[in-house]
């Protein structure tokens, strides 16, 4: 039996196209904006959160803690799916990787930014075995350090990586097997410490991992992040120990000068610049969220495809949860003689969910950047005005996983005590039905939050738009129009698919 | 040549009509928890013109225990059932050999082919299920799991190539430690 979530009510639909089109419309009549402002706050010298951060910042032992846990949660997970049950809500490790950790790991990324890949397992298990320390600078001769091809020097495996993992997951139907997650889950370690022993630092998270690289795009978009605290005290520092790293603490694994890091895509939050900062001068910063992408973050070729590509997955997660899918999928498969899983039908279902917005893109960019007549390249246009879509994406992105996350991450203390799910039975209608009644918080209250996203991530991709085109094109207004009916008609569809009965996963 | 690769691409097609690869099952409950019908595996796909379901009851059969197999396939047009023949076949899921053993030949019973099994091993097995309709045939793999199945072997796959790499890595690195202080000697007596 089918369960569905109830999809977002007629009158939060109504609110947002409504604001929608008001801020579109603000959007071609108001004054160009100027620079936005660089103001952060240091969490250090908040009253009550300023302690923990000294806290964390003063010793590697909490972070390493953190790690020792995740990691043992971990093994825990793979031990559950290897030779537990492979009733999937009744085991951990479907119920904990695909419920809990790779739908709230982005809400998370919301607050804390990359905080995750601070205390990654995939990372952590991969520096101990190749490193063979815990923590704190190692024998280096345990890896080749082979620097990275300059061919695979960008986030293209990443994406790659991605469309493979979302075709497993989707596709294959990996969150439905407790078996077939573990076995990915462990396949993720072999890359990781295969990439390490073979490549210097840590190649893996910087280009490869699409879990890593999802939460360095996504973060763009944090309030939080690592940053000097006195800016002219890195403008004076000749030694850059926390590119370089100390005696005992090891470098930036992803290359990242602390004065002049100005986005958070590729930094791990894993702290050795704070850790090897001789002044103490790198912590915690509060800042407006939008600032980075409006402004601060570079535009690449690569960097803007992934974040298309982000934003078309991420679409393409709802699309595959709502009842029709499978009809289509099904239909289709019939038509082309596919058969069994009818994995040809949907990896093309898939790759068409995601060329179309990306087809579509181009075309709108192409018609902006021949509006203007302005002197700027297709090709850095397309990289610069693609930062829109990353709010559209993290907005909807949330909202849909809040719709996991409130509704189907029940039972964890039993899931917790028992991982490995022995003796249990499938749910039943009427544990079904309990789970649809017993949520986390109100459905009002979702409704409000999954409404509030959607509403927070299109007046963010207006901004960026104005912003990121005005440096681009540097005058005039209407060019912004063509960008602004891509947005319109990306989160018009998120909008549609938020309001539509959601499948539940388990 | 054009001709030729289209030639191929269309018997491929054609091809995969009558072939259904191993595809993922779900336990859970035919009816309802609340009727007398155990949890069954279940496995839901399609071939060619039907739909067809797979059930195990029950849902985790045990080695040594009777248990039984459900086939409907369905016309995805008309919603008929296929009324024919349904040949049973059981064999080791393994990538290369393995023993293979026909379970049965079925015919239409109200709707469904029943086939009962028993396997006294544990182990990953695969069900072969195989019809003919329009003179076409059709075989489609379904998993069947029987009792508690080590999983070990991934574990060991994982920790053997993560060995085996750490191990040419530290050869490698050793290497290079040694070429670099013959280097250095050699600079050193040559000055």
């Amino acid at each position: 039996m089918i369960m569905t979530h109830p999809g977002l009510p007629v009158y939060w639909q109504g609110l947002i196209i409504v604001f929608m089109f008001l801020v579109s419309a603000w959007a071609l009549i108001a004054p160009l904006p100027k620079k936005a402002g660089h103001r952060g706050w240091p969490l250090e010298k908040l009253p009550v959160i300023g302690y923990f951060i000294r806290f964390l910042n003063n010793s590697p032992w909490p972070l390493l803690i953190a790690k020792i846990v995740v990691v043992a949660v971990f093994l825990t997970v793979i031990y559950a799916g290897l030779q537990g049950t492979p009733v999937p809500e009744r085991n951990l490790a479907t119920v904990l990787t695909w419920n809990l950790w790779w739908a709230g790991l982005i809400v998370a990324i919301f607050f804390l930014g990359s905080a995750w890949c601070a205390i990654c397992p995939w990372d952590a298990m991969a520096t101990w075995l190749v490193r063979r320390h815990l923590w704190g600078r190692g024998l280096l001769n345990n890896s080749l350090n082979l620097k990275v091809p300059k061919w695979l020097r960008n986030v293209w495996p990443a994406l790659l990586l991605f469309m493979a993992l979302t075709w497993f997951e989707l596709g294959v139907g990996v969150t439905l097997d407790p078996y077939a997650t573990a076995v990915l889950a462990l396949l993720i370690v072999v890359l990781a410490t295969l990439s390490l022993a073979l490549f210097e630092d840590k190649a893996f998270c910087h280009y490869f991992c699409p879990v890593g690289r999802t939460v360095g795009y996504y973060s763009q978009l944090a309030p939080v992040a690592l940053r000097p605290l006195d800016p002219s005290v890195c403008q004076d520092c000749k030694t850059l120990e926390c590119f370089h790293g100390s005696d005992k603490v090891e470098p930036c694994p992803t290359h990242l000068v602390m004065g002049t890091l100005k986005e958070n895509t590729f930094c791990t939050s894993c702290g050795n610049c704070v850790q090897s900062c001789p002044e103490k001068n790198v912590s915690w910063h509060l800042r407006p969220q939008s600032v980075e992408v409006k402004q601060d973050a570079r535009p690449n070729w690569d960097d803007a495809w992934f974040m298309l590509g982000l934003l078309t997955l991420t679409s393409f997660h709802g699309i595959t949860m709502l009842p029709f899918w499978y009809d289509s999928v099904s239909q289709f498969g019939g038509w082309i003689g596919d058969s069994g899983q009818l994995l040809l039908s949907f990896s093309l279902g898939m790759l068409f969910v995601m060329l179309a917005p990306i087809a579509l893109y181009a075309v709108l960019v192409y018609w902006s950047q021949q509006w203007t007549g302005a002197a700027v390249r297709y090709r850095q246009a397309f990289s610069v005005l693609a930062f829109a879509s990353l709010p559209l994406a993290f907005s909807y992105h949330i909202a849909h996983n809040l719709n996991h996350l409130v509704r189907e991450s029940h039972d964890l203390i039993a899931l917790f005590v028992n991982p490995s799910g022995v003796g249990t039975l499938p749910l039943s209608v009427m544990e079904k039905h309990e789970r649809h009644l017993q949520m986390i918080i109100s459905q009002d209250t979702l409704f409000l939050l999954q409404g509030g996203l959607m509403l927070f991530g299109f007046w963010l991709a207006i901004q960026v738009i104005r912003y990121r085109a005005f440096a681009l094109y540097s005058e005039t207004k209407l060019w912004v129009l063509p960008i602004i009916i891509f947005a319109l008609l990306v989160h018009g569809f998120d909008l549609w698919l938020m309001a539509q009965p959601m499948t539940m996963r388990m | 040549m054009k001709t030729k690769l289209l030639l191929i691409l269309l018997m491929s097609i054609v091809t995969v009509n009558a072939l259904a690869h191993h595809v993922l099952g779900r336990p859970a409950y035919s009816l309802s928890s609340d009727s007398n019908t155990p949890p069954s595996m279940q496995v839901e796909t399609q071939i060619g013109e039907f739909f067809v379901t797979y059930m195990v009851f029950p849902a985790f059969p045990q080695p040594g225990q009777q248990g039984r197999l459900n086939l409907y396939a369905t016309h995805r047009d008309t919603g008929k059932p296929f009324d024919g023949q349904v040949a049973f076949e059981i064999r080791d899921d393994k990538w290369f050999g393995g023993h293979k053993e026909t379970l049965g030949v079925q015919k239409i019973d109200d709707g469904v082919y029943r086939q009962g099994f028993l396997v006294s091993n544990a182990g990953e097995y695969l069900v072969r299920a195989q019809f003919v309709s329009g003179g076409e045939p059709y075989t489609i793999d379904f998993p069947l799991k029987i009792g508690q199945v080590s999983g070990v072997g991934p574990v060991a796959i994982a920790l053997i190539f993560i060995v085996s790499v750490l191990i040419i890595v530290s050869v490698v690195q050793r290497k290079r430690l040694l070429r670099g202080k013959i280097q250095a000697a050699h600079r050193d007596t040559s000055t």
